[in-house]
């Protein structure tokens, strides 16, 4: 084993589909299929990037633990139901195999609270590899402080992170290290973190075997999921997935772990999504419910109803994980962005936006809690009418809509959702107190939003629902007409809208765009908006049309990344994946998608 | 030591504590909610917790005025101003200590180091509480020097 003065490896990026994700519930790396780290912010997901490689280049670190040449990856799968990724390449006559993780169970413990495992084992023949670490910390990528003791240690001040290897390796941060990894000794290294105390130092055998305790748990965790669900391997990891970007301390699901990983290579659509969007979140919560997982869900109600607080009854398009304001939007100057994809940001402007449709989705989270026989406490069922009041009050206004438009409009989708707020709050009333004066007026604006979306938001030219009042574009969101019983599932009007979107939104198979490319405001396109064709396979299964449902569903699995993540986006042209990776709204819209199928009468009439 | 005075002007230090960190509340100033946090050690449910944890309050307010209570003895005198430093001694502490400590001992509060197993659901406050908001530490700092000048004016009246 020896050290090498050389400089680094130019790599290429990977493509996005290319990345796993490892995480612990608290924040989450991307790993390519080489064995680089190229994304990891600590001590949370919305922290500073450590290893920022992905959108930040070269210069902003990462850290390499693979093969030493250029060699062919035979297999990467995640371990069955566990997050312990493993990825295995032939070199020579040898086979080399990284496995990692990231330990998730580290309260009541002395562990530090990052903590990432990776082993390097060789079969056959002894197998050259490489470690390169390059720690880089914030917007400046910032170079540590180093000292080598027993470990290296890098320091930034107020956060420090440690290395350690078993056997000893000589580890100099940003050169690479030579190894060679022989059977039947296998090289473990672990990455500690810590923030704001000392460094918890984890001998590398030890923390071997905290990383078999967590596959453990996980597994316990997965077993625990509905053993009917169709399609149910992909279900878990979606869930599982669901899981690792909930941050535990809040129980808030971020929308994604990355920023500016590009909806346009090379364009300027790149957003920071490390944030949570109640929306996304609601939708995982009914998710999480229907699959018999109810700690989740009450866990983000609750968090809902701390984080709100503040602002309530007005409910914001987005918080951070621990429900404070967003920062406001900011390019990070000097970051290359991934495929030169140009500005990277951090904050989000979307934050101070009104969105209607965002309310929908939190009331009618809370009613799949109190369908489910989950008790509404008072003050979460207060907040709740609070919601309620704000869609009387302003439904007629315009607004940003679910896809945060920055020039307002009366959007269809959003009063949809406006009259799912008013009804479901309507029906969580059958059983909880409201005064009769404030059920009438809720019954009286419920009421007015269907009529008026009735007369001004559908076409009859195109027998279907619109985007927005007198436009004649349509909006993939729609497709959540069949699941709010304001219209009869078989009603001519939703069969209309799902084929008209079907039609003049595909993008391909079963890809959709969420709305005709480029109709936004923004330079430049975008591609297929992965949750909207799991919204079509959720709206074909509520309306009765199983076997398209099924028969697209599966379609949709292909375009999985090889470790089953999604994306955001997907490009029709060439199936890589667009945008932040992987995505809540995405996985989220899977399981829906699953459990409408799984839920739809085995007959199917639209077939016959 | 003047033990009736302490008995009764630390309930009402304490009534008068609550009420300005409830109106701060009100005002879209901070997420801390006291009694919420103290009575969620006793009862998961929010609307009680907070019944419980107004008691509590009142509790560890007088247990914190017995300690201004000492101090204006020992310095044979109390002021408005004494109480209103003893009030910004108390609540550096707060902050500082007994809040980031708190998620340590809470049984449903989440620490930074929960994980997939926790079922804790109340948010931990973090240095200075800001996870209640950025205003948490203004606001607490002024309900607390209220108490300390309640609880010294009401004791040098007496």
């Amino acid at each position: 084993m020896t050290g090498e003065p050389d400089t680094r490896c130019p790599r290429p990026p990977a493509p996005i589909s290319d990345y796993g994700l490892l995480g612990d519930t608290r924040t989450a790396a991307l790993v390519a299929s080489d064995g680089g780290i190229d994304w990891l912010c600590v001590p949370r997901f919305d922290g500073e990037p450590l290893f920022g490689r992905l959108v930040g280049g070269p210069d902003a670190g990462m850290f390499r633990v693979g093969p030493a040449g250029p060699t062919t990856v035979v297999e990467r799968r995640y371990r069955r139901h566990t997050a312990t990724l493993e990825t295995t390449w032939a070199v020579g006559s040898g086979r080399l195999t990284l496995t990692e993780g990231m330990v998730a169970e580290v309260s009541g413990r002395l562990l530090p609270t990052t903590l990432v495992v990776r082993r390097l084992s060789a079969e056959e023949a002894a197998v050259d590899a490489v470690v390169e670490f390059d720690p880089r910390l914030g917007v400046r990528h910032r170079r540590p402080r180093v000292h080598h003791r027993r470990r290296t240690l890098c320091e930034w001040g107020s956060l420090a992170v440690s290395l350690d290897s078993a056997p000893e390796l000589a580890i100099e941060p940003g050169r690479p290290t030579s190894i060679t990894v022989r059977p039947g000794h296998p090289i473990t290294l672990v990455l500690a973190v810590a923030h704001r105390e000392p460094l918890i130092h984890v001998e590398p055998a030890a923390a071997w075997d905290l990383l078999i305790e967590d596959e453990n748990r996980w597994r316990g965790w997965t077993a625990e999921i509905d053993e009917s669900l169709p399609f149910r391997e992909h279900v878990v990891r979606s869930l599982l997935t669901l899981r690792l970007l909930t941050y535990s301390p809040s129980q808030a699901p971020v929308a994604a772990p990355t920023t500016s990983l590009p909806e346009d290579p090379g364009g300027v659509r790149n957003w920071d999504y490390r944030y949570v969007w109640p929306r996304d979140a609601s939708i995982a919560v009914s998710a999480f419910l229907s699959v018999g997982k109810p700690d989740e869900a009450h866990g983000f109600l609750a968090w809902l109803l701390h984080a709100s607080r503040l602002q309530r009854p007005r409910l914001p398009a987005l918080f951070t994980l621990h429900g404070r304001h967003v920062p406001a939007e900011r390019d990070l100057g000097g970051w290359p962005g991934y495929l030169d994809s140009v500005p990277v940001r951090v904050g989000n402007g979307a934050a101070r936006q009104h969105q209607l449709d965002g309310y929908g989705w939190v009331v009618d989270a809370a009613w799949a809690f109190a369908q489910a026989g989950q008790r509404l406490y008072t003050e979460t069922w207060r907040a709740v009418r609070g919601f309620a009041d704000v869609v009387a009050r302003r439904w007629q206004e315009p607004d940003a809509g679910i896809w945060e438009i920055r020039a307002p409009a009366q959007h269809v989708h959003s009063k949809l959702m406006g009259w799912l707020a008013l009804d479901r709050a309507l029906r969580i009333a059958d059983t909880h107190p409201l005064s009769d004066r404030q059920r009438r007026r809720w019954q009286k604006a419920r009421d007015a939003i269907a009529a008026e979306v009735r007369t001004r938001g559908f076409d009859p030219t195109m027998a279907s629902y619109v985007r927005s009042y007198g436009s004649q574009d349509l909006d993939a969101a729609l497709l959540v007409l069949p699941l709010l019983d304001m219209e009869n599932v078989e009603s001519p009007r939703v069969r209309g809208t799902i084929d008209a979107i079907r039609d003049r939104l595909s993008a391909g198979g079963p890809l959709l765009y969420r709305y005709p490319p480029g109709r936004d405001g923004f330079p430049g396109t975008e591609g297929a908006f992965l949750p909207c064709s799991f919204w079509l396979v959720q709206a074909l299964a509520r309306a009765g049309r199983r076997l398209e449902a099924v028969e697209l569903f599966q379609t949709m699995l292909d375009y999985a990344s090889p470790l089953g993540l999604y994306a955001e986006e997907l490009d029709p042209a060439t199936g890589a994946h667009l945008g932040n990776y992987p995505q809540t709204l995405t996985h989220a819209a899977l399981i829906q998608a699953a459990l409408a199928i799984r839920d739809a009468p085995a007959i199917d009439p639209g077939s016959a | 030591m003047d033990w009736a005075g302490w008995a009764l002007f630390g309930l009402v230090a304490t009534v008068a504590l609550t009420a300005a960190l409830i109106s701060a509340q009100l005002a879209g100033l901070t997420r801390l909610d006291l009694p919420l946090v103290l009575g969620t050690l006793v009862t998961e449910d929010p609307d009680r917790a907070r019944v419980v944890g107004f008691f509590i309050h009142l509790c560890a307010g007088q247990g914190f005025a017995l300690g201004y209570a000492a101090t204006f003895a020992l310095l044979h005198r109390a002021t408005w101003w004494i109480g209103a430093l003893l009030g910004t001694l108390h609540v550096g502490i707060a902050l500082t200590v007994i809040l980031p400590l708190l998620p340590g001992v809470h049984p449903r509060m989440a620490s930074q180091r929960a994980g997939p197993a926790s079922t804790a659901v109340l948010e931990p406050p973090g240095l200075f509480a800001l996870n209640y908001g950025v205003q948490t530490p203004s606001v607490a700092a002024v309900v607390h020097v209220i108490y300390g000048v309640v609880l010294g004016l009401l004791l040098q009246a007496d």
